[in-house]
């Protein structure tokens, strides 16, 4: 039983990312990144320090986190009908594909211009990787807890009104 | 007050006293003290026991009320987000409503139908309806978030296709029509005939304003229900007929309250009623019972027809159901079928009962739609302790003021007019009685009783 | 028929006519169905990723700049509260425009519902209300004007999903308080409410209305084991800006699936199309009935009590 609690996981969190993790073949190449911080905006939760290598021991397929960007392949499923032979793409960093900002006014533009509407509900950067770190995480019994990957902070505190600021007294919601 | 009278004390009837060929006019606070001296007011004030049980309503109630305006509605109810509508309106609004209908069945009765023979009761069905409504409107300034805002939807922003901007806007008007319905009486207290000829002149045009205006707002409030058609029971919701089935209770409703405040009148205050008004009573009052059998027959038809229309006869079997059926059993079938017997038999003590049972029905139904069965699906709401006393304490206001007006305007009586001092007056005032003969020139004669 | 009453009776059907005329612009707004604005915003809620994390709760509280809450934001125990003997779960109020519930179907994971205003294309409110304090802006929000409400709080009878909150608390300024999909600080600047923007999920996707249907809709053909098939406010009450993807049937997870189709002005227009007919037909039906029963009985009026017109009955009298 997952305790919910634990997945209080930050909005503005970094987006950014990646951004050095340039691409990688089927196995980690040079330019893989060993260490990634996700630290930009992180205003709520203190900057999270990604172990880049461990992950990509455990993950063994660049494609189990990366898709098709590493050019090896996008698996099964409606991805592949398209992506199972896409070459390696110039960006494989996250980031590169999902937006920070998924709803912004020129991002929801330019989904309507998506002439093939395969992308149209591609997640945001923030979305992907919670969707991508939880769903392995909680089938590995990695850590699931918020505070886990990113402990709060004073200002994240005064967000969610907990710790130093939290309610003094409990009164009950009048209903 | 009867003990003052067997003292010799008379009640004012007219701009004059009575004392043999010296006739001194009554000054206005003469006629406010009913012709008693200041003292003598107040000793039989202080005598009558009725007087001191409101005072303790009082005295627990008027504090609470300031209570709520000063610390809002949160201090005396409990703010329920999911009952919206507590007992201010359904009881207050919902229920005052249809049992003030009386004003305009009396008016239309008498001054459309020109059934005169109804005339001793009209005006006492008239203020009974501007009181209802003047009252309902009370309730409703207590239930509002900002009462010093009502007017805004006639004068600030309109939200036309709105039901309650119908209500509004209705009520407004009819209030105003009652007013004008009831000055006639005030008139004759203060001696204003060109007042009362005005009011007169326009008396059908009122009248029938009247008609219209309850037609549409007693329906109306039955309408407002139809917003919320998920959260009132099925059986006591119709999208098609819920407008009628109020409008048509009111009637019963409005005519049975003529009954019962009739009924009190005389009991508690026959010296204050002239021989047209007693001599009438009974004969008036199983004409309205038949008035109000027709009504609940009607009602109990049309609501029977609503269960059809919406199949709902399967909710009949559930608690609901049985909680329904009491409804229309008690309400509606118990007192049809006591009117039916009563009616046949001249047994008047017995249509009176009956009138109170369909007062009882409707303030149930009112109560049933706005409150019980609301939010069926939900849970039940019980008023905080503190809202049915403000409701208590308000309804006694409605008491205090109805008697205020019956002691001195001539409602129950005639007022006497005297030819030499109002002497534009007379021709209106003192017409010899052409037809029906149930209202004798004379008959400002007062009668004390007991 | 004499003078008299002629002029009477012309007089009391102008009277009718005036009145329906002014009552006849009330119907005006009441006619035809209006489905929303073509290009107004939604957000899709997709209950199948929603972690019960609260963070849209505590978004709403900072932009909104609502009270403190009793609890914490990040305190779950919240989803064990009840209420009324246990029959209710939390709902928003005067504290709060949007809260975050727990169900548990039957035979599958807890599902987290969001509750808050649904921002219908023909809100219940905005047609309850009596001074128009309510508008449905283009952009897609229902909004609320406190400075015209009078506080007769028919709009949270009329809501079907029972979301305004009162506050009652306060005497002298008490409002109404609902969400209002952060149309004065965001919508109408392009920007998703703050809830959707700090979504660690995505749970909420934000975008036009139309183009979430589609969306919706093709979330459920790709992954049908996934989804009950339904997208709760594409119809419901004349379908709402905010809409609903559930994995457990709607109604174990606290919805009303017993709402109509049309939206609750539909139920209304019956009563609200007699008014004219009312105003239009009574004057002259009961100015009528008073002749002929004037006529009929050829009895006089007395003049006290009910005795009515004296003065022009006599004026009558001599003219006929």
């Amino acid at each position: 039983m997952i305790k919910p609690m634990s997945f209080l996981y930050v909005p503005v969190i970094a987006l950014v990312v990646l951004l050095g993790a340039t691409a990688s073949t089927a196995a980690p190449s040079a330019d893989s990144p060993d260490q990634v911080t996700i630290d930009r905006l992180a205003s709520l939760f203190a900057a999270v320090s990604f172990d880049h290598a461990a992950h990509v021991e455990i993950a063994g397929d660049c494609a189990t986190c990366h898709h098709h960007t590493t050019g090896d392949g996008a698996g099964t499923g409606r991805c592949g009908r398209c992506h199972a032979q896409s070459p390696k793409t110039a960006e494989v960093a996250c980031g590169s594909c999902h937006q920070v900002d998924p709803f912004s006014a020129a991002a929801l533009e330019r989904k309507a211009d998506d002439r093939y509407q395969y992308h149209v509900d591609k997640p945001g950067l923030k979305a992907a990787y919670h969707w991508n770190c939880l769903g392995c995480h909680e089938q590995s019994g990695g850590p699931t807890g918020c505070g886990d990957c990113h402990p709060r902070t004073p200002a994240g505190d005064a967000f969610y009104r907990a710790g130093a600021y939290a309610p003094k007294t409990a009164a009950a919601p009048a209903h | 007050m009867k003990s003052m009278i067997k003292q010799g004390v008379q009640p004012v009837v007219s701009h004059c006293r009575d004392e043999g060929d010296g006739r001194r006019p009554w000054s206005l606070l003469d006629k406010v003290l009913l012709g008693l001296t200041p003292r003598q007011y107040l000793e039989q004030a202080i005598r009558n026991p009725f007087n001191w049980i409101l005072g303790a309503i009082f005295a627990v109630g008027l504090p609470l009320i300031a209570y709520r305006f000063l610390f809002g509605l949160s201090a005396v109810t409990h703010s329920s987000y999911d009952y919206p509508w507590g007992l201010f309106l359904a009881f207050g609004l919902f229920a005052m409503v249809p049992l003030s209908a009386s004003g305009f069945m009396l008016g239309t009765t008498v001054e459309i139908f020109g059934r005169h023979d109804f005339a001793p009761i009209e005006r006492l069905a008239l203020l009974n309806g501007l009181l209802g409504y003047l009252f309902a409107v009370i309730y409703l300034l207590v239930d509002l978030g900002q009462p010093w805002r009502l007017p805004y939807p006639m004068v600030v922003a309109f939200g036309p296709a709105a039901v309650l901007f119908l209500v509004a806007w209705h009520v407004a008007t009819y209030l105003s029509v009652q007013v004008a319905e009831v000055s006639v009486s005030f008139f004759e207290f203060m001696g204003w005939a060109g007042g009362k000829r005005f009011i007169r002149r326009i008396a059908v045009g009122l009248t029938v304003a009247g008609i219209i205006l309850s037609t549409l707002h007693q329906g109306a409030l039955g309408a407002l229900f139809t917003y919320a058609p998920g959260k009132v029971h099925p059986l006591w919701y119709s999208a098609a007929f819920q407008w009628i089935h109020f409008f048509c209770s009111a009637i019963p409703g409005g005519l049975c309250m003529v009954i019962a405040v009739s009924t009190v009148v005389k009991k508690t205050m026959a010296w204050r009623c002239d021989g047209t008004f007693l001599d009438n009573l009974d004969r008036c009052t199983i004409g309205l019972a038949k008035g109000a059998s027709m009504g609940l027959v009607t009602y109990l038809t049309i609501k029977l027809i609503g269960v059809a229309h919406d199949n709902e006869w399967v909710y009949l079997t559930t608690g609901w159901g049985a909680w329904f059926l009491f409804e229309l059993a008690v309400g509606v079938v118990l007192p049809l079928a006591l009117f039916a017997w009563a009616i046949h038999h001249q047994r008047v003590g017995l249509v009176r009962l009956a009138a109170f049972i369909t007062i009882f029905g409707v303030v149930l139904n009112r109560i049933n739609t706005a409150l019980i069965a609301f939010n069926w699906q939900l849970y039940r709401e019980i008023p905080h302790i503190f809202e049915v006393l403000i409701c208590l304490t308000i309804f006694a206001i409605y008491v205090v003021v109805y008697r205020f007006i019956l002691y001195r305007l001539p409602i129950l009586f005639t007022w006497k007019a005297v030819e030499s001092e109002v002497p534009e007056a007379v021709a209106e005032t003192v017409r010899p009685v052409r037809a029906g003969g149930s209202v004798p020139a004379a008959s400002a004669v007062y009668r004390a009783i007991d | 028929m004499s003078g008299i009453s002629r002029r009477r009776f012309l007089a009391a059907s102008l009277a009718g006519c005036a009145a329906t005329t002014l009552c006849g612009t009330q119907k005006a707004l009441a006619a035809g169905s209006f489905t929303g604005y073509p290009e107004g915003m939604g957000v899709l809620v997709d209950m199948t990723r929603c972690i019960g994390c609260r963070s849209c709760e505590a978004a709403c509280n900072r932009e909104q700049n609502l009270p403190a809450p009793a609890k914490p934001f990040d305190d779950l125990s919240v989803f064990d509260e009840t209420f009324h003997g246990g029959t209710q779960k939390r709902r928003p109020d005067e504290n709060a425009y949007t809260v975050v519930n727990r169900y548990e179907p039957p035979g599958g994971k807890p599902v987290y519902r969001k509750v808050q205003c649904n921002h219908c294309n023909e809100p219940a409110c905005l047609s309850s209300c009596f001074v128009n304090a309510y508008t449905k802006t283009q952009e897609g929000a229902v909004v609320y004007n406190s400075k015209i409400c009078v506080g007769c709080r028919n709009c949270m009878i009329a809501c079907p999903f029972n979301i305004p909150g009162y506050s009652y608390s306060s005497a002298f300024d008490p409002v109404v308080k609902k969400c209002i999909f952060c149309h004065e600080t965001r919508l109408k600047n392009g920007r998703p409410p703050a809830c959707v923007e700090i979504c660690p999920q995505q749970a909420l996707t934000f975008g036009k209305r139309r183009e979430l249907i589609k969306i919706a809709h093709q979330r459920i053909h790709n992954e049908p084991g996934r989804y009950v098939d339904h997208l709760y406010g594409e119809k419901e009450l004349g379908g709402t800006s905010w809409m609903y993807l559930s994995s457990a049937p709607f109604e174990q997870v606290g919805f009303d699936v017993a709402v109509q189709n049309e939206p609750i002005i539909a139920n209304v227009k019956d009563f609200l199309s007699t008014v004219p007919m009312v105003l239009a037909i009574w004057p002259a039906m009961f100015t009528g009935f008073h002749l002929l029963a004037k006529r009929r009985g050829g009895h006089g009026h007395d003049d006290d009590h009910g005795g009515d017109h004296a003065a022009s009955h006599g004026e009558e009298g001599g003219q006929s």
